[in-house]
């Protein structure tokens, strides 16, 4: 992943509030009213809002786009091809991949979502600290985090998931999936730390603050009303496309078979499931792959769409 | 420049004493028995992980325990699995491979990456530019497991071009697709880094100053333009070897290679972990090294840059 580069960019795409406001119009104009100026202009942008209500809507209603349940399994049909019957065919237990696919997004997403939340609320509050006490509590932060940029995810993700949750062990449906966006989280945060920290660090010495600082107000008020509102584009920013990549994650997981497990429809378990009959049945697999890949698409396209409009450098 | 390298390199000890304490910690401490999964689906009789614990030193106290794997790390002993086999042994044997398959992965992303970037980045707006943001784009979100098993249906099995999986040997030659896989993520991303900074680059002053001289255009882009804007390429490729190794759990794991990855990916499947510690220690290695010399190329490539 990009992470320290990708920082930058996000970091320098902060415009400055004064830049933001060109009074052309009489009113002042906020950044995000200058964003969506640009936003609305642009197809890419179109593009993964609407795949994103879709994928959202088949998250919420899956019953909308299949009637069939996802759980019913006719061993007879086990890994039948593609037919006008079942779009997608059969998967090894002869459950209807299409209805399993569909049935999939609400896992991906929940994950994805609740994860990045994680994510954002423990590298935010680390990230905001560490910048504005500075001294030794910052190069200790620092330091923590590097320790854990230091171990690569998936490796990672094998440490914590092998031995917290045995993988013959069978957990059920809500502990497992908690346990997954937990290590996602605990795994993720550094890179959001360190896009809060140099963000808040930025921001710290402006004048703004300064005055704030000479009139009395408090660390609290400083960082809530004074540096989150000017740290929140880069943040919002990279928290969209983590949705993106931890829905990746999450399949990565489960194809490891550590992640989710079979009470639970998910598309990496889909895939997991039918390695081994790539020649016989790669139907089973490449339709949820596709799904995955599409989903986790939209979300890099709208978090791209959205850093792009951000970006003073590009107007 | 060498003072500068000896406060770095003292500067590794703590995180990596942190980083494998913490590895250490993780796997033998965290509650949840690391011998539960060993004896099918019954639960282990009691003798058994005893006679286990003792094994392995998991009666002693956790200080005591990373002491003696500090100590042995160092003496180049790093113990034996489960099935009582050497892991120095199965190490010995998997590194060389995964260490070409991760330079060929280099290769490929440098190579690939930084053409494509700054092709685009020097007809921004163009056709090529527009075909090559796509597919950067697409390529991102693309996981690497579905990258590869996608190439291992297409190739290996719909146009059987390649053979699905790799012999143990692992030939040259069978590499060229998961190196491919592996570096496909990073490649997208040294391509879009290459791509920005050469939009950058060409707006200041020294091109402008090489362009008024009458440099040719090949030595401006050659040697004015490229040298400067490689830097953010250098520094990630760099940086994301450790990422690379992420990667190559789950290509090798796939193509069935008999690397470090692979090794990992089956003793996942096996539910052995001793040999998850001194992996995930030599790789935490690895990237902070592979860091390190990162931050000592810049000297090399942009002269302003000293170290204090």
């Amino acid at each position: 992943m990009s992470e320290p580069t990708a920082t930058q960019d996000l970091v320098q795409g902060v415009p400055e509030p004064s830049a933001a406001a060109p009074a052309s119009s009489g009113k002042p104009r906020s950044l995000w009213h200058d964003t969506w100026d640009i936003l609305k202009h642009r197809k890419i942008f179109w593009i993964s809002f609407v795949l994103l209500i879709v994928f959202l809507v088949m998250a919420a209603f899956p019953s909308l786009f299949t009637s069939k349940n996802p759980e019913y399994a006719t061993l007879a049909r086990s890994m039948e091809p593609p037919s006008s019957d079942a779009w997608f065919g059969f998967d090894l237990q002869g459950r209807d991949v299409f209805a399993r696919t569909i049935y999939g997004a609400r896992t991906s997403i929940i994950v994805g979502v609740l994860a990045t939340v994680g994510t954002v609320l423990l590298g935010g509050v680390v990230g905001v600290v560490a910048a504005y006490r500075g001294r030794w509590l910052d190069s200790l932060l620092s330091r923590i985090g590097e320790i854990f940029l230091g171990v690569p995810y998936v490796l990672g993700a094998i440490i914590i998931l092998g031995s917290v949750a045995p993988v013959q062990a069978n957990p059920g449906k809500t502990l497992i999936m908690t346990v997954v966006i937990i290590v996602l989280a605990v795994l993720g945060w550094p890179v959001l730390a360190r896009i809060a920290r140099s963000a808040v660090i930025q921001a710290k010495h402006q004048d703004y603050v300064q005055a704030a600082r000479a009139l009395g107000a408090g660390p609290f008020r400083i960082i809530f009303k004074h540096l989150l509102p000017n740290s929140l584009a880069p943040i919002l920013v990279y928290a969209t496309i983590t949705i993106g990549s931890y829905i990746g994650a999450e399949a990565t997981l489960s194809l490891l078979g550590i992640g989710l497990r079979t009470p639970v429809i998910s598309w990496g378990i889909a895939i997991a499931d039918h390695t081994r009959y790539i020649r016989t049945g790669a139907h089973a697999m490449l339709f949820p792959a596709a799904f995955l890949s599409l989903c986790v698409l939209t979300f890099v396209m709208l978090g791209e769409a959205v850093r792009d409009a951000l970006d003073p450098k590009l107007r | 420049m060498g003072r500068y390298a000896i406060r770095r390199l003292l500067q590794l000890i703590p995180v990596l004493l942190g980083t494998t304490f913490l590895i250490n910690y993780m796997v033998w401490q965290l509650p949840g028995d690391p011998f539960a999964a060993r004896c099918g689906q019954r639960p282990c009789p009691d003798a058994y992980i005893n006679a286990m614990r003792a094994e392995f030193g998991l009666d002693q106290p956790i200080l005591v325990q990373y002491w003696h794997f500090l100590k042995n790390l160092l003496t180049g002993d790093l113990g034996v699995n489960f099935n009582n086999v050497s892991v120095a042994s199965q190490l010995g044997e998997s590194w060389p491979i995964t260490v070409r398959l991760g330079l060929m992965a280099v290769v490929i992303e440098a190579v690939i990456g930084i053409t494509a970037g700054v092709l685009s980045g020097l007809k921004r707006g163009g056709f090529l530019d527009n075909v090559i943001t796509i597919s950067t784009l697409i390529l991102l979100s693309l996981p690497v497991f579905v990258t590869g098993f996608l190439l291992q249906w297409l190739f290996g099995v719909q146009l059987d071009l390649i053979k699905p999986t790799v012999s143990p040997e692992a030939p040259f030659g069978e590499l060229i697709v998961p190196a491919f896989v592996l570096a496909s993520l990073n490649l997208a991303f040294t391509a879009r880094l290459t791509r920005t900074s050469i939009i950058e680059n060409r707006r200041s002053d020294y091109v402008r100053t090489a362009i008024a001289k009458g440099m040719t255009n090949r030595r401006v882009v050659g040697v004015h333009l490229l040298r400067n804007s490689l830097i953010p390429a250098l520094t990630f490729i760099g940086t994301e070897v450790g990422s690379l190794m992420s990667g190559a759990i789950i290509t090798e794991g796939i193509y069935n290679i008999n690397g470090i990855g692979g090794l990992l990916w089956r003793a996942v499947n096996d539910h052995d972990f001793t040999i998850v510690v001194p992996i995930a220690s030599l790789l935490v290695l690895v990237y902070l090294l592979a860091n390190l010399l990162v931050d000592l190329l810049y000297g090399v490539l942009d002269p302003r840059i000293r170290y204090e």
